[in-house]
């Protein structure tokens, strides 16, 4: 069971590790400039320098306020909207056609406009980043309650529930994995929205600093940023999935 | 109307649509069932047996005829009247004393819980409150659906092929489970099934029915005995009747069935 458990450890790894020699065999073997790709050790030392000055920490926290935020708004929205949609059918057709049209357009061909009706301040970032997310949240619990066995639902009828605790007892238990998926994807898309957003119009946060360092030619920050942000979207996947696994432990029965 | 008529259907006709044309899936049934009696309905599948247990507990509604529960017109679900389906459909996400409770409603929570204790003590699946219906077995969830459909003390539990799939042991051992039930609680029962003996080993009166449209073809009284013993030569005797009305041609069939008893 334990050598088991680090093997999968170890499997996830591998890729990484290959990254890493590939990285650090074209910085230190070929004749790439620093300012393309840095060494390995370089970056380490800037990820040092940034978290001594507390630059690192503030924006980060400033990203990721505006990440939580718009997550939570989009979430609220997403599974209501999600759920509505997916109980009714009357809903759906009403709702359905538009929200697909909606959803083709990227996130950032929304970004001129929202900056025109939210400024330039927090409001347009949270709201960029509530559009991106709420897609596909919305999207994966409407499909979750959708699926909901006929049967199950005709137990409810049985017994008289009320469409209220229908939804409770019956559709929002069964459609809990499908918003668990839809969360994960809307915290990815979170992130990508936030930086997006701060790439373009912002003077803070980690998104801003990229930006900033990019027309510094300051490739290490530059990566800094990202390494950043790729660790702490995986802590957070891995805390949805925590939350996640507690709210259903039916499944985890399932699974031994 | 006798005091004992608990179910009462008359000039039943029910229709459903495919492909833009309507067809008749139930023909004409008239059927009356006394109050504790245990009833089953053997049939093909597809004859609308199930479609009828659906329109007694209201879960599908009827255009011509009359149904009548304790000699109410049926116009949707009653806690009257359980019903346990052949897929268990336990919930999943409960464990199985929320499920069992399911159904009882309007209860202080000490009471309700008494009651699914002595639901589950009644199918034996007593330490098994706290288990979630993935692990169980088929048998045991099955036990449970009983339980859930007994616990909101309906009159009436309708069983649509509650044993369909379960192994040939299983299904013996919860049919001689189920009539245990059936004397402690009174409950009246009916039971649709397509398997010819256990028609026979449970039914106190066997209806009969044809496919396309379903229709009741007779309705057979059985011994008390006779219909306990699966070797005895009246149980043979239902048997043959039963089998003449769907294979009519094939007598030669029942003959090796019966070697196979």
């Amino acid at each position: 069971m334990k050598t088991k458990k680090i093997g999968i450890i170890v499997l996830g790894l591998i890729l990484p590790a290959a990254i890493l020699l590939l990285w650090y065999y074209s910085t230190n073997f070929t004749s790439t400039p620093e300012s393309i790709l840095p060494r390995i050790s370089t970056v380490g030392r800037k990820f040092r320098e940034m978290i001594q000055t507390g630059q690192l920490q503030e924006d980060l926290g400033i990203s990721l306020g505006r990440v939580l935020k718009g997550f939570v708004l989009a979430a609220l929205f997403g599974i209501l909207v999600g759920s509505i949609v997916g109980m009714s059918e009357t809903a759906k057709r009403i709702c359905l056609p538009t929200i697909t049209a909606i959803r083709q357009i990227p996130i950032i061909a929304w970004v001129p406009l929202i900056i025109l009706w939210c400024g330039i301040g927090e409001a347009s970032k949270v709201v960029i980043i509530v559009m991106a997310a709420f897609f596909p949240i919305m999207v994966n619990t409407m499909s979750g309650m959708i699926e909901t066995p006929k049967g199950y639902v005709e137990v409810a009828k049985l017994y008289k529930l009320s469409r209220l605790k229908t939804f409770t007892k019956v559709y929002l238990p069964h459609a809990l994995p499908n918003i668990l998926v839809g969360l994960k994807l809307g915290l990815g898309v979170s992130w990508m929205a936030v930086v997006a957003a701060e790439l373009i119009a912002s003077l803070s946060g980690i998104g801003y600093r990229m930006s900033n360092a990019r027309s510094l030619m300051q490739s290490d920050t530059v990566i800094v940023c990202m390494l950043v942000i790729g660790v702490v979207g995986i802590i957070m996947d891995k805390l949805i999935s925590i939350v996640f696994s507690l709210l259903t432990p039916w499944q985890k029965s399932n699974n031994k | 109307m006798s005091n004992n008529e608990i179910v009462k259907v008359k000039h039943l006709n029910k229709e459903y649509v495919a492909d833009g044309k309507p067809f008749l899936v139930l023909k004409d049934i008239d059927l009356t069932i006394n109050e504790g009696e245990f009833v089953t309905i053997v049939g093909h599948s597809g004859c609308g047996k199930s479609t009828l247990l659906k329109i007694i507990c209201g879960l599908v509604d009827y255009s011509d005829g009359t149904v009548e529960r304790n000699g109410e017109k049926v116009k949707g679900p009653s806690p009257n009247c359980g019903m346990v389906f052949q897929d268990h459909r336990l919930l999943p996400w409960l464990k199985i004393k929320d499920n069992v409770g399911f159904g009882i409603k309007d209860l202080p929570k000490d009471q309700r819980d008494k009651l699914v204790r002595e639901h589950l003590e009644l199918v034996e699946l007593k330490g098994f409150e706290n288990s979630y219906p993935s692990q169980l077995s088929g048998g045991m969830s099955q036990r449970a659906a009983i339980a859930r459909g007994l616990a909101s003390d309906p009159k009436i539990l309708l069983l649509d092929e509650p044993f369909g799939a379960l192994d040939a042991l299983t299904r013996i051992q919860m049919q001689r489970e189920i009539l245990r039930i059936q004397k402690e609680k009174g409950t009246t029962m009916i039971m649709v099934t397509h398997d010819i003996d256990e028609a026979i080993f449970l039914g106190e009166r066997i209806i009969v029915m044809s496919a396309r449209p379903g229709e009741i073809k007779d309705i057979i009284t059985t011994d008390k005995f006779s219909r306990r013993n699966r070797g005895s030569a009246d149980f043979a005797a239902y048997k043959r009747k039963i089998y003449n009305f769907f294979f009519e041609d094939s007598a030669e069939l029942l003959e090796e069935a019966e070697f196979v008893i």
